[in-house]
């Protein structure tokens, strides 16, 4: 469970008062005096997983194993079960996740609300992608079977959790041949353009893995591009390391500042640059979880918090649109490390609602952001609205409605679907006024 | 690939009795990782059975469930007269016991001291016998028993009781098993934060999670330790505390 606050998303900077209880059926069913929104470990960074003044559902401990076919590697689990649980569990076995985000802490039930992608959204899609079968309880007519057929299996997905309460998920897992990664780093850019960083993704079509670290306050765009796929490794591999260090406190104010980014930003890259051996085989854990190793790593960002910001634009756009935003918030000052940049294949989603789309993603983490960083994100929201792309509501805690509505157009359908007795604050924020986008 | 942890030789079967407390589930997915057979004893079946399932998917070659009211003596000797003998058993129910419920309702007092102490002590006596009876090899009971236990407080006093009372059975049943190849742990975990105390707002440095408790319970058992305090600071808080005068001591709200 988030270790600071289980009123606060992992973005932190956000206040709000819940009821908490147990997900266990019964108590959603019978009180119909508040509203609720299922809630797992909480790693959403912005209010998606909050819901003021409600009651939050905690599927804490509904995060049983129920059976697994070797054969065809299929899982049939209870949704509280964390990603962390189930790839340790299955990895001495030889299987693992099909996909998995940069946090191995989120539950089966958040990974599908929310739809994440990895690092192989190219070659596998979406996590939805991977499930066949989900069990849902509903205010209004009890536990259903939710099958790909069903309208409700595609408004679940990327469903935010409005749809009802996941209670279990039959999954496919993907087999590996050991719990190692082949890495190969190579750096890009220094012109000013993604050219680099594009080039370096198209050569990778062999590799299950790619992703990019961008450094956004260097005109020239340098960054450090990564490629992996599965290889054996030793025993000792097959667990992850426990995390040894744990942020002690907040960080302080002066250390977030845009001077900080970019001596940061500036000394990361020259690690990497110096580096002699740019192929070599590592354990799973540290290709995928990086930040894992470290505990409560978002009190880095300071007690006010911070936003994370997603985009994709589409493939055509990706190329003029994805520097033209990078300039635009590198000159209007807006503090951004280890931005992470990544292209989506062509790979829908069964989700209504979902956030990838072939094209190129960005993601920025921008620390307690000011007006001044407020009015930068919506200037640079109608840039990404402008060429058909999207932003993230998984990371999002700022986009007007009207801008979310642009985005996602289809969320009426979201919203007919919705179980009466669920919300979140997230969900009343971005559909609050629903003719403007008319 | 799976390779597992050492596993000692003898533990070829586990028994847990009270299978879907937070602490026990915990464990037995330690166990089923390692690769043990497991015998699960719990009051809820449906509960029971996915905690079955989980285990199995996690690597327990085989895992059979009793269903039945724990705290019923027939139960027990029965249970324990029919299962496969184990090498290793961990008792790990309990009901935390509500004092001021306790002050004026005697039929709740005597059913949460046959709770928290007297069926617990039976499972441990019959656990011991089928043990030291059917095998040179012997075993290993690991009885849940409390920080509680040390010192009665006026804030949880039944509960404390009975705890003290398993306890000195477990010390009592240690020695009296020495020679007979089976090896009883008393385990003393502090505040947990299960099911068992969600009702308790405010949690603090001094909680543990289940998952920790297991992981010091399983490590007790491959060690053969007598006696543990889970957390280990838990031995000196309570040295404190059972050092404190009874004059002072009867005064505090603790």
């Amino acid at each position: 469970m988030n270790p600071l606050s289980l009123d606060q998303p992992w973005g932190r900077g956000y206040s709000a008062l819940h009821t908490h209880a147990f997900a266990d059926g019964s108590s959603f069913a019978t009180n119909a005096t508040t509203s609720f929104l299922p809630r797992g470990l909480g790693r959403s960074y912005g209010d998606v997983c909050v819901n003021d003044g409600g009651t939050l559902l905690h599927t804490f401990r509904r995060d049983r194993l129920l059976s697994f076919d070797d054969v065809h590697g299929v899982l049939t689990c209870e949704a509280g079960a964390s990603l962390a649980d189930i790839a340790e569990a299955m990895l001495p076995y030889g299987w693992f996740l099909p996909v998995v985000p940069g946090t191995r802490y989120v539950t089966v039930g958040g990974a599908i609300a929310n739809d994440v992608h990895g690092k192989n959204h190219h070659h596998w899609g979406t996590f939805g992608k991977c499930v066949f079968e989900m069990k849902l309880r509903r205010s209004d007519v009890g536990l259903i079977d939710v099958e790909p057929s069903d309208a409700l299996f595609r408004t679940t997905i990327a469903g935010l959790g409005l749809t009802g309460l996941i209670e279990e998920v039959t999954l496919q897992l993907d087999c590996v041949p050991g719990p190692g990664i082949e890495q190969d780093t190579k750096l890009f850019g220094g012109d000013g353009t993604i050219d680099g960083y594009l080039a370096l993704d198209e050569a990778s079509n062999d590799w299950e893995y790619t992703v990019g670290w961008i450094d956004t306050l260097d005109p020239n765009l340098r960054g450090v591009f990564f490629r992996g796929r599965h290889c054996d490794g030793p025993n000792e591999w097959l667990a992850p390391q426990p995390a040894r260090l744990t942020m002690p406190m907040d960080a302080p104010r002066w250390l977030l500042g845009a001077w900080s980014a970019k001596t940061f930003n500036a000394l990361y890259y020259r690690a990497q640059a110096m580096r002699t051996a740019t192929r070599e085989t590592i354990p799973l854990w540290q290709f995928f979880f990086p930040l894992d190793a470290v505990n409560a790593w978002n009190r880095a960002y300071g007690k006010r918090g911070f936003v994370q910001y997603q985009f994709v634009v589409p493939t055509a756009a990706a190329r003029e649109t994805v520097p033209k935003i990078l300039t635009h918030l590198r000159e209007a000052q807006v503090a951004s490390y280890l931005a992470v940049i990544k292209t989506f294949g062509d790979n829908p989603s069964p989700g209504l609602m979902s956030f990838p789309m072939a094209g190129t993603t960005v993601a920025l983490d921008i620390p307690a952001p000011d007006e001044k960083d407020r009015r930068a994100l919506d200037r640079a929201d109608a840039m990404v609205a402008d060429v058909g792309g999207r932003v993230y509501p998984a990371k999002d805690a700022r986009m007007s409605a009207a801008m979310f509505q642009r985005f996602f157009p289809q969320w009426r359908e979201l919203e007919a679907a919705r179980d009466p007795a669920i919300s979140s604050s997230f969900w009343r924020r971005v559909t609050a006024s629903q003719d403007s986008a008319q | 690939m799976k390779t597992g942890n050492v596993v000692p030789m003898h533990a070829t079967n586990v028994v847990v009795v009270g299978a879907t407390s937070a602490v026990a589930q915990a464990a037995t997915r330690l166990w089923a990782g390692r690769g043990v057979e497991l015998t699960l004893i719990a009051r809820n079946a449906g509960e029971l059975e996915r905690i079955a399932a989980d285990a199995r998917v996690r690597g327990a070659p085989a895992v059979a469930t009793f269903v039945g009211d724990l705290t019923d003596t027939a139960f027990i000797t029965e249970t324990v007269r029919t299962m496969t003998v184990p090498r290793i058993a961990l008792i790990a129910y309990g009901s935390l016991t509500d004092s001021a419920r306790a002050d004026s309702d005697a039929t709740y007092l005597a059913s949460e001291l046959n709770a928290n102490f007297t069926s617990a002590a039976l499972w441990a006596q019959s656990l011991a016998e089928r043990m030291a009876a059917d095998s040179a090899a012997g075993g290993t009971i690991a009885v849940i028993s409390s920080v509680a236990g040390d010192r009665g407080r006026g804030s949880n006093h039944a509960y404390g009781a009975a705890k003290a009372g398993l306890t000195a059975f477990c010390s009592g049943l240690r020695a009296r098993m020495a020679a007979r190849r089976v090896h009883v742990v008393t385990v003393k975990p502090g505040f947990i934060d299960s099911p068992m105390t969600a009702h308790i707002a405010k949690k603090g440095a001094l909680w543990a999670t289940p998952e920790t408790i297991a992981t010091g319970i399983v490590n007790a058992i491959d060690k053969k330790r007598d006696v543990v305090y889970l957390p280990g600071f838990w031995r000196l808080i309570m040295l404190i505390i059972t050092h404190i005068p009874e004059g002072i001591f009867k005064r505090l709200k603790i």
